[in-house]
This record gives C-alpha cells, sequence and structure tokens, in this order.
C-alpha cells in the first residue's frame, strides 16, 4: 500500500481501446493495492473494469492535451487502455503509482501470496496434487525394464533448476548422470520427457554439451550410448539441436556447442532452427503493432505480419515438434532435444512432440499435464520469461506464447482433435502472466520449493478445471479417428494463421460468428436455456392445473458452455464477490474483468455455482446435441420431442404424450 | 502395368503352379481401354502407352494409359484401374482423368531432348515430336502427360487435335449443343409425355413476367411494374425482356430514355427493401447534354415509388472499384502464385505473394462497397442507383452482394441460383467473354463471376450458419462454368441465348414452344452432373433456415444471448469499422505507412458519421443470421480461399484434417437429429395429438447430410481438399536443381549445408 500515491480519481475517462471501443467513458479510477478499477458513472451500468497490476507492461504518459493528461496502459495480453485524467498533479500520481505497483521487486509483491480464493488448507494443498506427474510417467509405462526413476538430483544435488524426480534409462549409474551433467550447461543432462509405448522410443532433453571445439567427455559418451540402448528397436539416436547452426556454432567458442558426431556413436545430429529469445521477442513485438493498427490496408496488413516474420518462428517450433514426431513414431528412433539451456526451444519443441504423439495431450486435463511436465517442472523460467518481477528486460520473450499458439494453429488444422477450444488456451496465457495463482511463480521448481508457494499460495489448474464446462471443445469426440494417434500437420506458410482471438482484441467481440464450434457452444445453450423454460412451465401448468405430475421430471443438465459470460474476463473470475467497489478487498479475484454492477451477484451464481456434468459424457453423442439442432429448426414443436427423446430408451410411451399435451 | 494378382484358376491343374515370369508373359492382353462417352461424343484421336505424371519427384506412381482427343474433353485411361477412391466427388459425366475441352486455359508441348517448347493454338503445326503434355486448365489443375513410350506420330497427332477443338471458331461448334440437342430426342422417346415444366426446376429464371412478378410481390415493391417494352429485344440487345421499372415511368418516356443510356441500357429494378427503398442499377449516359435531364427524370421516378418519396443515392462502381483488367490480373498472378510457381519459391514469401497480387484487397473492396450500399438501403432509407459504364461487370457483383447480405432468402440454395441468374444471366453478364470459350479475345477475358463467388465464401467464412450452401458448393459451381453443357455461363446476353438456342432448336428439329429450359437446361438442375448423395455436400449442416426465426418470435424467445451475454462484449467493433467501411475513404490505397498506429493524442471524442454508428450498432447486437448480415472488413478477416486456390496443391494438403472435419462431425449430429425427429414423428402419428409437421416423410427416405450418423464412415480418406484430391491433378514441371534463392535465405545455409554433410557419412 506505499506505493499509492492517490486512490481514487474522478471524472477520468477511460477507453479501452483493444477491444476496439471508440467512445471514452467518464467514471471513477481507483488505485487498490493490486487492481486498477474503472467504474463508470453511468448509473444504468456502473460498468466496472479491474486490471491487475502485474498485467500491466508499460504504463505510457504522452504528452499533455488541452482536456487533460493521458496515461497509456499496455497488458500483457495484448490489452490497451487509454486514460484522460482532467488534473495533471493526478495523473502523475497515478502514473508513478502504476509504474511502481506493475513492476513488483519482490515475490511477496506478488499477488497470488496474498490471493485467496475462499478455500480452507485442505482444498489448497488438494489443488496442488491435482496434477500428478508420476501418474503421468505411468501413463507412458514408466518406469519399466526401460526406464527408471533417478533419486541421482533429489535434493536438486546435480541439476537445481531440474525436478528432484527423473527418469533416465535403467543403465545409467549416478556417477554417470553427474558426469554427464558436468559436461551440460547447467548440469542439465539428459532425462525423460517423453516414452512412446507403440514403437519404445524415447523423447529426451538435455541442454548444450560443453564440448567447446574439441572437449569431449566420457560419461556424457556413455549416457547417450545408453540412451539408444534403452530403445531395442534401434540402433542409433537424432540429436536434434533446435538452435540455428550458426547460433550453436558461435557458443563453440564459449566453450558450449553441440555433440561431435565423431565422438558419439551413432547419433544423427540435426538442427532445427529455432531462433533465440531476444529475435522472437522484437518479432511479436512487430506482429503486435501490426494489430494495433487503426486502418490497415490489406498491404499493411499482410506486409506487416510477414515482416514480423512471426508466423515463421512458429512454424519452425511446429517442425520441430513434427520432425521429432516423426522419429519415434514412423521411424521408431529415440530423440534428444537440447538448445542451450535446454528450458526454452527445448521445452517448446518436446511439448510439441508430445501433442503430436499423444492424444491424451490433446485433453483439457492433459494439457495442464503437459504444461506442468514440461515447463513448470524442468525449470522453465516463468519469472523471468514473463516478467512476474522487476527485473532484466532481456530475460522477458514470449516462449510460452509459442507454444499455446502452437497449439492453437493445430487445432485449427484439426477442429475435432482437442478436447479444449481457443478460449482455454487463452487462459492459460492469461495466468501465466499475471501471478494470480503460484503455478506458475518462480524459475524452477527448487526455486518453488524453497518460497514455500504450496502452503502460501494456490494452484491454477483445479480453479481452471472447474471451469472446463466453458472450455470444451464441442466437436471433440474422443472415439473419432482424428482425436486418435498421432497428429500429422502440414507446416507449410498456407496453413499458418494470425491468432486473431489473442493479438487481435477486436476480434474478440465476436466469437460466436466465427467458428463453427463457438456457434455450436451458443446453440447448445439457447437450447438448454428452452429446456429449462419447458420445465418451468410443466410446472407451472402443474401448479395451475392443479393436476399432479404424473410424468417423471425432466431433468435439466446443467453443462454450461458459459463463454457467453465475459469471453475475456482475464485470468479468473472472482469466487467470492461480495465487497463493494470502493473498498476492494484482498480476496478478490479480478485481474482484469469488466462487467455491470448491478448484475453480478445473478451473472455470477448462474455461471459458477452450477453442478457441472462431468465431461466424459459429452463424448458420447448424446441427447443435448440433437435438441440444440431441432430446436432451432423446428421451434416448439421439436422442442417437446427433444426433451422426450431424452428419455427414449425404453420408458413409458405415455410419458411423452404428457409432455406434448402439457406444453 | 502388371496386376500381381494372383489369378484365379478356371479348371483343374495338374501342373505345377506357373512361375511368375511365366505367367507375366500369358498375361490376358492388354485390355482394350475404351472411353466412356457422353451422347453425341465422338473420338478424335487417341494414343496408347502414355504416361500421365503423378508427382514431379518421382515417376513411381505414374500412371499409364491411353490418351484420348474427343469432341467433348481431353480423356485419360489407365491401364490398371486404380483403386476407387472414395475422397472425391463423381462427378457423371466426366471421369477422374477428365478434362472438358472448354476447361483448358492453355496446351503447351515440349521435347526435352531438342529443349522446344511450344503452346498450342488452333489450326497449328509443331515441328518437333512432343515428349510431354502439360495441360493447363481453367480450374486450376495443371496435368501433364509423358509421351516417352508411345508413337511419336500419334502422340504428335493427339496434342494438335486436343489444341485445335480447345479452341472452337464458333459458338454454335461447343459441344453442348451437341450433347443437348441428342440429349433431348433420346429423352423424348423414353416418356412420350415429355418432361415436367420448366425439367422440375426450382430456381426462378427470370425469363418470363410471372418471374418478375413474384419477386416483385414477395419484396413488397408494390410501386415497381414489369414492363415489357424490350420483348423481342426491341430497345436493347443486352437486357432482358421482361424487367421491372417505376410505375410512374410510362413504357412511352422508357423509349424516349433508352437512347441516352449505353446499349440502351435503361434503369433496371434489382429488389426492394421491406422499408421501400430500392436498389436499382443502370448503365451510364452517352450524352453529356442530356445527362443532367434524365438523370432528373429517372430519380424522380424512383423517388415516386419509395413509400418515403426518399432520395435517391448514384453509386458510379467505374469509379470507386477496380476494372475487369485489374481483376484479371490480380487472378492471373494468385494463380501463379498457389499452382503454377514452383512451391519452395512461392513458399518463402507467401504473404507478401498474397497481398502482391492484390486479389484480396479487391475481394475487400467489393465487400466494403457492398456493405455501404447496404447502409443507403437499410440505415438511410435512400434508394440507391448502382452505376457502371456497361452494367454488366461491376454491377452484377455489387447488385448481388448487397441482396445477399440484406435478403436471407439468396442465401438458400434456391434463392441463391435465383440471385446468380437475376442478376447476372439475365441481366447480361457477358459469360462468353468474360470466361473467353472461344479463347478469341483474351482482354475481354475476367473471372468477375469467381470473385463474386470468392466474396460469398468471405461472407460464408465469418457467418457460417448463415447460408444453406457450403464452400463445396460454390466450387463446383466455379467448376461448371467450364463444362459447355449448360446454357448459363455460355452466353454473353439473353438475347444471344434466345438466338442460339432458336436456331439449335430449328437445326435440331426440337418443336417450336418447348422451354428452352428443358432442351438446354440451365446448371441449376444439379442431378445432370451429380448423384443425389453427392449433392448432399452441398448442405450446410449448421444452417439454421427459418426455424430460428420461428423459436425468436415464438414464444421461447427466452434466448438471453442478444441481451445479456453479448452486448456488452461486442460493442466494440466500431473502431475497426470506422476504418473498415468508411465510403470512399483510401479504398485501395496501397503501402500506406504504418503510421496510423496509435496516435498520441486522445481521438476517442471525435463524431462519428452516421454510417459509422450505423455499422457500429449492427455490430453491437447480435447477428440474426435470418436479417441483414453485415461481413468483418478488417485486412486480418479476409482469408484465401483455400478450398478453391489450392485444392489441388498437394504441399497444401491437410491429412485427416482441415474444415472438412468439423463439416462431418455437424452433418453426422444434424443426420442423427433428422432421424430421432422422423423417428417421433411416426410414433406420434397415430395419436394425432399434435399436427405433424411432415408427416408424410419416410424414415428411409432421402438425407440430407453427406456423412451419415448411422453407418460412421471412417475419416481417413477427408484431406483439407476434400471433396477434391490433389492426386495427379498438380505436377508441375520439376525444376533442375534447387532454387538459388534456397541456398541464400540466411541461417539456412547452415541447415543445408549441414544436411548435405550428413548425406555424406
Amino acid at each position: 500500500m506505499e506505493h499509492l500515491r492517490t486512490p481514487k480519481v474522478e471524472n477520468v475517462r477511460f477507453l479501452d481501446r483493444s477491444s476496439g471501443q471508440r467512445k471514452a467513458t467518464i467514471g471513477t479510477l481507483y488505485l487498490s493495492a493490486t487492481h486498477t478499477i474503472f467504474v463508470e458513472n453511468n448509473p444504468e451500468s456502473r460498468k466496472e473494469t479491474w486490471v491487475l497490476h502485474s498485467m500491466v507492461s508499460s504504463v505510457e504518459r504522452p504528452p499533455t492535451i488541452p482536456a487533460g493528461s493521458q496515461l497509456i496502459l499496455r497488458c500483457k495480453d495484448f490489452r490497451v487502455f487509454q486514460i484522460l485524467i482532467p488534473q495533471e498533479r493526478d495523473c502523475l500520481d497515478v502514473h508513478t503509482s502504476l509504474v511502481r505497483l506493475s513492476r513488483p521487486e519482490k515475490y511477496s509483491e506478488l499477488y497470488c501470496l496474498s490471493f485467496n480464493p475462499n478455500v480452507n488448507k485442505l482444498e489448497r494443498e488438494e489443488s496442488w496434487n491435482f496434477i500428478d506427474i508420476m501418474a503421468d510417467y505411468k501413463r507412458m509405462g514408466v518406469p519399466n525394464n526401460l526406464w527408471v526413476a533417478t533419486a541421482a538430483n533429489s535434493e536438486y544435488r546435480v541439476c537445481d533448476t531440474y525436478p528432484s524426480e527423473l527418469f533416465v534409462p535403467k543403465t545409467a549409474t549416478p556417477a554417470i548422470i553427474v558426469g554427464s551433467s558436468r559436461f551440460r550447461s547447467r548440469g542439465r543432462f539428459p532425462a525423460l520427457s517423453y516414452f512412446h509405448q507403440d514403437t519404445l522410443a524415447a523423447v529426451c532433453r538435455c541442454s548444450q554439451p560443453l564440448s567447446g571445439f574439441s572437449g569431449r567427455c566420457q560419461e556424457d559418451e556413455m549416457m547417450l550410448q545408453m540412451l539408444m540402448k534403452s530403445n531395442p528397436g534401434s540402433d542409433y539416436i537424432y540429436v536434434v539441436d533446435t538452435r540455428p547452426k550458426l547460433n550453436a556454432m558461435a557458443n563453440r567458442a564459449a566453450g558450449k556447442g553441440y555433440e561431435n558426431e565423431d565422438h558419439y556413436t551413432n547419433i544423427k545430429l540435426q538442427f532445427i532452427g529455432i531462433e533465440n529469445i531476444h529475435v522472437m521477442r522484437s518479432s511479436q513485438q512487430k506482429m503486435i503493432d501490426v494489430g494495433e493498427m487503426r486502418s490497415p490496408s490489406m498491404t499493411d496488413f499482410l506486409y506487416g505480419l510477414e515482416n514480423s516474420g512471426w508466423l515463421k518462428h512458429i512454424k519452425a517450433i511446429l517442425d520441430a515438434g513434427l520432425f521429432i514426431a516423426r522419429a519415434v513414431a514412423d521411424e521408431g528412433v529415440s530423440v534428444l532435444v537440447h538448445c542451450s539451456d535446454g528450458w526454452d526451444r527445448t521445452a517448446q519443441a518436446c511439448s510439441v512432440a508430445s501433442i503430436l504423439l499423444d492424444p491424451y495431450y490433446r485433453t483439457i486435463k492433459g494439457l495442464m499435464v503437459l504444461i506442468e511436465k514440461d515447463w513448470v517442472c524442468f525449470g522453465h523460467k516463468f519469472s523471468h520469461r514473463y516478467a512476474h518481477l522487476d527485473g532484466d528486460p532481456k530475460e522477458v520473450s514470449p516462449v510460452i506464447d509459442q507454444f499455446l499458439e502452437c497449439v492453437w494453429q493445430l487445432s485449427e488444422q484439426f477442429p475435432c482433435a482437442f478436447e479444449f477450444n481457443e478460449r482455454f488456451i487463452i487462459a492459460i496465457h492469461t495466468h501465466v502472466y499475471s501471478s494470480q495463482y503460484g503455478t506458475f511463480l518462480g524459475n524452477c521448481q527448487k526455486e518453488r520449493r524453497d518460497m514455500r508457494l504450496r502452503e502460501r499460495s494456490h494452484s491454477v489448474w483445479p480453479q481452471l478445471w472447474k471451469d472446463r464446462a466453458e472450455y470444451t471443445n464441442p466437436l471433440y469426440k474422443a472415439e473419432l479417428s482424428q482425436s486418435q494417434g498421432v497428429l500429422r500437420p502440414n507446416t507449410t506458410p498456407y496453413c499458418f494463421k494470425m491468432w486473431k482471438g489473442l493479438y487481435n482484441h477486436t476480434e474478440k467481440s465476436t466469437p460466436p460468428r466465427q467458428s463453427p464450434a463457438d456457434f455450436l457452444s451458443a446453440v447448445r445453450e439457447e437450447s438448454q436455456q428452452l429446456e429449462e423454460e419447458l420445465t418451468n412451465h410443466q410446472e407451472r401448468i402443474a401448479a395451475l392445473t392443479g393436476k399432479p405430475i404424473t410424468w417423471e421430471k425432466i431433468e435439466v443438465p446443467r453443462r454450461r458452455t458459459s463463454h457467453l459470460r465475459q469471453t475475456h474476463s482475464g485470468p479468473d473470475p472472482p469466487t467470492t464477490y461480495t465487497d463493494t467497489i470502493t473498498s476492494p478487498a484482498q480476496d478478490n479475484g479480478h485481474t482484469l474483468s469488466s462487467k455491470p454492477a448491478n448484475q453480478k451477484t445473478p451473472t455470477q451464481d448462474l455461471s459458477l455455482t452450477l453442478p457441472l456434468r462431468p465431461h466424459t459424457q459429452l463424448k458420447s453423442p448424446n441427447p443435448d446435441d440433437h435438441s440444440t439442432r431441432s430446436n432451432l429448426e423446428s421451434g416448439m414443436a421439436d422442442l417437446s420431442s427433444c426433451s422426450s427423446s431424452r428419455r427414449d430408451n425404453g420408458k413409458d410411451p405415455n410419458l411423452d404424450e404428457a409432455v406434448f399435451i402439457t406444453a | 502395368m502388371f496386376s500381381v494378382k494372383q489369378t484365379k484358376p478356371t479348371f483343374k491343374c495338374y501342373l505345377p503352379p506357373v512361375q511368375t515370369d511365366v505367367k507375366k508373359t500369358i498375361e490376358p492382353p492388354i485390355k482394350k481401354l475404351e472411353p466412356k462417352l457422353i451422347q453425341g461424343e465422338i473420338v478424335v484421336n487417341e494414343v496408347n502407352f502414355v504416361r500421365k505424371c503423378i508427382s514431379a519427384e518421382s515417376s513411381q506412381d505414374d500412371l499409364w494409359g491411353k490418351l484420348i482427343c474427343t469432341n467433348f474433353k481431353v480423356s485419360f485411361i489407365p491401364q490398371d484401374a486404380p483403386s476407387k477412391q472414395k475422397s472425391q466427388l463423381s462427378h457423371l459425366l466426366l471421369g477422374e482423368h477428365d478434362i472438358p475441352l472448354t476447361c483448358l486455359e492453355q496446351v503447351v508441348t515440349a521435347n526435352d531432348t531438342k529443349g522446344k517448347k511450344k503452346v498450342l493454338g488452333s489450326n497449328q503445326k509443331l515441328k518437333f515430336n512432343p515428349t510431354e503434355l502439360i495441360l493447363y486448365c481453367k480450374d486450376l489443375r495443371i496435368i501433364r502427360f509423358c509421351f516417352d513410350e508411345a508413337g511419336p506420330e500419334s502422340a504428335k497427332k493427339v496434342c494438335l487435335a486436343i489444341a485445335h477443338y480447345s479452341h472452337p471458331a464458333d459458338l454454335q461448334l461447343l459441344f453442348g449443343f451437341e450433347y443437348q440437342g441428342r440429349r433431348y430426342h433420346a429423352s423424348k422417346e423414353e416418356h412420350v409425355n415429355g418432361s415436367t415444366p420448366r425439367g422440375g426446376l426450382r430456381t426462378t429464371i427470370f425469363d418470363r413476367p410471372s418471374d418478375w412478378d413474384r419477386e416483385i410481390k414477395r419484396t413488397g415493391a408494390s410501386e415497381w411494374r414489369v414492363c415489357s417494352i424490350n420483348e423481342s429485344y426491341v430497345i436493347s440487345l443486352s437486357l432482358p425482356e421482361y424487367i421491372v421499372v417505376p410505375v410512374s415511368l410510362a413504357d412511352q418516356d422508357l423509349k424516349q430514355y433508352s437512347i441516352f443510356f449505353t446499349d440502351q441500357r435503361i434503369p433496371l429494378w434489382c429488389w426492394n427493401h421491406p422499408n421501400g427503398s430500392a436498389l436499382v442499377r443502370m448503365a451510364s449516359i452517352n450524352d453529356p447534354l442530356q445527362q443532367r435531364k434524365i438523370y432528373q427524370k429517372v430519380f424522380t421516378a424512383i423517388t415516386k415509388s419509395h413509400p418515403q418519396r426518399s432520395e435517391v443515392v448514384r453509386c458510379d462502381l467505374d469509379k470507386s472499384l477496380p476494372n475487369i483488367q485489374d481483376i484479371q490480373s490480380a487472378f492471373v498472378k494468385v494463380r501463379q502464385i498457389c499452382v503454377i510457381d514452383p512451391f519452395e519459391e512461392s513458399e518463402e514469401r507467401w504473404l507478401s505473394s498474397i497481398e502482391n497480387s492484390r486479389w484480396l484487397e479487391y475481394v475487400r473492396a467489393f465487400l466494403k462497397h457492398s456493405a455501404d450500399i447496404v447502409y443507403y438501403l437499410d440505415g438511410k432509407n435512400a434508394s440507391v442507383i448502382l452505376q457502371e459504364e456497361e452494367d454488366r461487370d461491376l454491377n452484377c457483383v455489387v447488385s448481388s452482394l448487397v441482396q445477399l447480405m440484406l435478403d436471407p432468402h439468396y442465401r438458400s440454395l434456391i434463392g441463391f441460383q435465383s440471385l446468380v441468374q437475376k442478376e447476372w444471366v439475365m441481366a447480361g453478364h457477358r459469360f462468353l467473354d468474360r470466361c473467353n470459350h472461344l479463347k478469341k479475345n483474351e482482354k475481354e477475358e475476367s473471372p468477375l463471376f469467381l470473385l463474386f463467388l470468392d466474396c460469398v465464401w468471405q461472407m460464408m467464412n465469418q457467418y457460417p450458419a448463415a447460408f444453406e450452401f457450403t464452400e463445396a458448393y460454390l466450387t463446383v459451381l466455379s467448376d461448371s462454368m467450364w463444362i459447355p453443357l449448360f446454357s448459363t455461363f455460355l452466353f454473353n446476353s439473353s438475347q444471344q441465348r434466345a438466338q442460339h438456342l432458336m436456331d439449335f432448336a430449328k437445326i435440331k428439329a426440337i418443336p417450336q414452344g418447348e422451354e428452352q429450359t428443358v432442351y438446354f437446361p440451365p446448371v441449376w438442375d444439379w442431378s445432370q452432373q451429380f448423384s443425389t448423395k453427392d449433392q448432399t455436400l452441398f448442405n450446410n449442416p449448421m444452417y439454421v433456415g427459418k426455424g430460428a426465426a420461428c423459436v425468436q418470435n415464438g414464444e421461447v424467445k427466452t434466448f438471453r444471448r442478444t441481451k445479456k451475454n453479448y452486448s456488452s462484449t461486442l460493442r466494440g467493433m466500431h473502431g475497426s469499422l470506422r476504418n473498415g467501411l468508411k465510403i470512399g475513404e483510401d479504398s485501395l490505397t496501397r503501402r500506406g505507412s504504418l503510421a496510423s498506429e496509435l496516435k498520441p493524442e486522445f481521438s476517442p471524442v471525435k463524431d462519428e458519421s452516421p454510417s459509422e454508428r450505423f455499422f457500429r450498432d449492427w455490430f453491437s447486437r447480435a447477428a440474426d443470421q435470418q436479417g441483414l448480415l453485415i461481413p468483418l472488413l478488417l485486412p486480418s478477416h479476409m482469408a484465401l480461399w483455400k478450398l478453391y486456390f489450392l485444392r489441388w496443391v498437394p504441399e497444401a494438403c491437410i491429412p485427416k484434417g482441415g474444415p472438412i472435419t468439423a463439416y462431418h462431425k455437424l452433418s453426422q449430429l444434424v443426420d442423427e437429429i433428422e432421424i430421432l425427429q422422423s423417428q417421433l414423428r411416426q410414433y406420434k402419428g397415430p395419436s394425432g395429438t399434435m399436427p405433424l409437421p411432415n408427416p408424410s416423410r419416410p424414415l428411409s427416405g432421402q438425407r440430407r447430410m453427406y456423412f451419415k450418423a448411422t453407418s460412421p464412415t471412417p475419416t481417413d480418406f477427408l484431406t483439407s481438399s476434400f471433396p477434391f484430391t490433389p492426386t495427379g491433378n498438380l505436377c508441375r514441371r520439376s525444376f533442375q536443381g534447387t532454387p538459388i534463392s534456397k541456398f541464400l535465405n540466411g541461417a539456412k545455409i547452415w541447415l543445408s549445408t549441414e544436411t548435405l554433410a550428413n548425406d555424406s557419412l
């Protein structure tokens, strides 16, 4: 609170530019310890917009104009807000406060350590166990007679950025692991990332070898030999260096570099050419600029998009994943992936490969597991890359953005192959940046343990799981052939497009008409409302006529596809929302959201407290889908028919008639 | 060529089984490869042992067979009947390897050993024996044949025949005339009673006053009348015989005015908005002295026909839209990028190449202009006159797009076909010249109709539930332009059609008074080309049709989508739309600076124009699929129509993926619903408590969806090119060596040398 220069400014003009809003609204601006809150003066709507401080990436103060002083707030989820404050004094105060508040210097200032989503201690501890990485290894069939868990890194003794539990070839002794780790940048020795049960080939990951121009290491060479041996089906392995070869060679001068094929027996070295984090950072900025252009011509847009190079980088990452997936699935050859430190490009390549290889990772839970495994556990530097704390701007780079975008691009090519929809991917993106939950805090497992995050914060995954109905892709069907097996995307430039949903917020305003999936969701929602209505009417008719309801009550499925709720309401809807706006309490869950204040209770209740049906029911051709269509197509008559069709299976035929008569 | 299948012994054999090499020699003689001919079709020339190239890299998948030139098509009959590909639409008149002669864009012969190449025209000589024949097709296919094993003379003859027959000297020589004549008489013999009136067509043709009358009634255009002054084309040769004009204009006035208009094309009514505003199209006025006077008279008459006597807005399309040459050159470029250029080269700079073609820019310009006109008609209650020099090109695109946006009727299949019939065929779009069927004048060639289809596709892409038909339908429709069997795309005007068909009827001894649509049917009778099952690919499973409106207006109007959920999120399109739709402003500026980014000044309080407000209001509401539809027009909303442009490109094909997989899933769902509904109806039948919506519909009858719910078909054959296949349909000539640009591309040098190094190990 000590950084708050002014808690409240009145008569502020506020413009959410990313949503394409044109007319500024007048209202009051509040600054709390965690949020910037704008409340419209308009007594009818009293719309509130909440911006979490940690979501703000920059606060600009353009020159003062006669009407007042301006601020431009740019957020990490690419939203842009323009604020006009009448008094320069106030503006300066707000600016200073925001600059400080948006750049926390210590972890303790972060929102996740004060955020309390109203759950008890037990539930919080449970939340951290929601995703179980060991269970996932078990699902892949590990440990087995080829791969075993190693205790070498317990207490993070060998490599402080690795998880404590790791899988290595059965033959790899602690001595070899330690030897190999000494020869690898930051001690990140080869460890198992994914095991493909069908071919027994594995995806392993590490960092670059400290080979320089001629250095070699017996243990490391043995380690790679063991990786190869642990796949009985092949007599060589691929070593995928995800960097451009030029970069890899440059690293040799610094005593690092890449494996010398003469020293290692039976490896095939492959460079993929994913650029480094600095190139990616500036590429993304260029693309954001394209999205922010106010009246772009076709030329501006297409040239801008091409010159940003962004889609080319996404393609490189997808290519890397595809190369690995093909090696593992088609050739049955194990792959060892590394880049420089093995926590950025390596994480991207391995996780994309896993998505391509394993249908499980294309489910809602599966994607969570994958991110937890390949990113969180394997020491992707979340806090540095996503600027959770004020630090070196050169460490910031949209690494996981690119992975998430790869997933999105895949879902565009295979619309029925993913259980989740675009909103789920965007929600993860937002949470990575928002630091509302502890999941993505810190740079490695050890750091998280030292911070005691499990005791002091909450895990994001159970929250996302709770909202899964909103994130479900209605076109997904687990048993469909497309959802199974290895995905083979096309990686020619024809098949990549700008991710409008993330980068071009203007587009966000039109999701319902954009994709068939969204349309289906909307229709589903509609039919559900109609069904509820029907039930109500039936009950009322029964009450009015005094006739006892002779048929069994129609069960209204409470599955909410409630993207109809604010589509982009920041990381998390509040779980408790009872405080008044003027005293933004600390347990308020808003990061970025806006909605009419006078409606808050009903809408929240509707969307959050309804019991959800288990998502497994979504898989079967389910009656809801039918009813959706029929309702739309022939109106009332079918409305009744669909509710009866639900109980078709061998129930009393009279029931249907009863429905008809009363309806 | 040689089947490895074991031949089944037909008698008991006491000898040991024959060795495989022996079997080869006693293999049954090469089966006779007979072309499948349709009525009136004759073989002109043929050559055996031809190799059809399947892939540019290797020849192992190539097909061997016979190449035949008939008076209708180029046909290739492979020796080995290929495994029946399920993933293709099968055409009833054309085989998998057939190309109609009218579909040929260019016939190229080459001799690799002599390093010679020649583009063949009509009646030309060829001084070398071709080793290769490459056919560039108007539907963007590129087909390559090799003659390395074929007789050089007969190969040459076939090439020359193909070139010759694809350049007909006269319209009457197009095969359709021969075919339809034969077909007419053959079908007459079959059922003596003649066919159903109009050949059972449900599409309105607009060649009789009653068709126009119905349209006037449908749109409530009470102040407009059908006028027959152009009967027998006495006024204008390019106008239809029956046109709709303001009630206040007498025939005499119209006759008087007509002389001042280009080609005597007096103003033509297109459509009426429910609010009374009319959409009218007309040609320009030749005489500058009379211009003012005529304008005034026409404007007054149109104003009088408006219930509110609202003003008239005149839009000069020539001034604000690209001309037909621009459009043609954009199309040529986009075709070059998509199918002709070697793939590696177009890959490097894909987006900028697309930009360079300017095709998407033009698509956007037409949509934008149409949206502006929608604003006048819907937002300002004003009647609009579309004016163009000849009123036969740009006006067709814009008027039909405007009607598509405003009137949901035209978004149904039948409605769409009627719209094309009304605004293109009857209004006198020069299909013959623009398609260049006779290959006489390339300057007149321009793909306006395709541009229109692309615009429709863009809207379909944005509003997937608003159209009854699919993109497969649009693609098939575009392909039908190149099959000369239907009267729709063969003529420049309805007068020309009438003239030719009258001559045709005389020659073919077709009794007078027989309907044109019967003896020379339009394309709209799809059963001519496709089976009923294949036609179901045209049906969009998401189309809600009128049922949705029923839900909205009926008792159950409780869907709170509009009120609660969307309004707050939807508010916001305006910022972009201000730019997307502002009238006349920078519609075609190029290479604009990027300086239009965030301006430092606080600009949002600028006044918005009425049209901006109109669009903002519209976008702030939930789109009613059965109401007005306005396309989103930011550059990021425009996409390349992949199914059309890239369906033959193997590199762009996504196996087991693409939008078709969503279509598949949705079709199955809809099919299941329909089965359940019909079961329910049957089940309810006897009780009689409810009026049944469609009681007689049999369960086993025609199904609306291509993909059935009950027999789950394996989806492995689905690709993003479905229902087409790139296999064998696009074979660019491979280049010697790798293009140098590939090596010079930055870090890729390292990648390439590395790969080479690995290879040498």
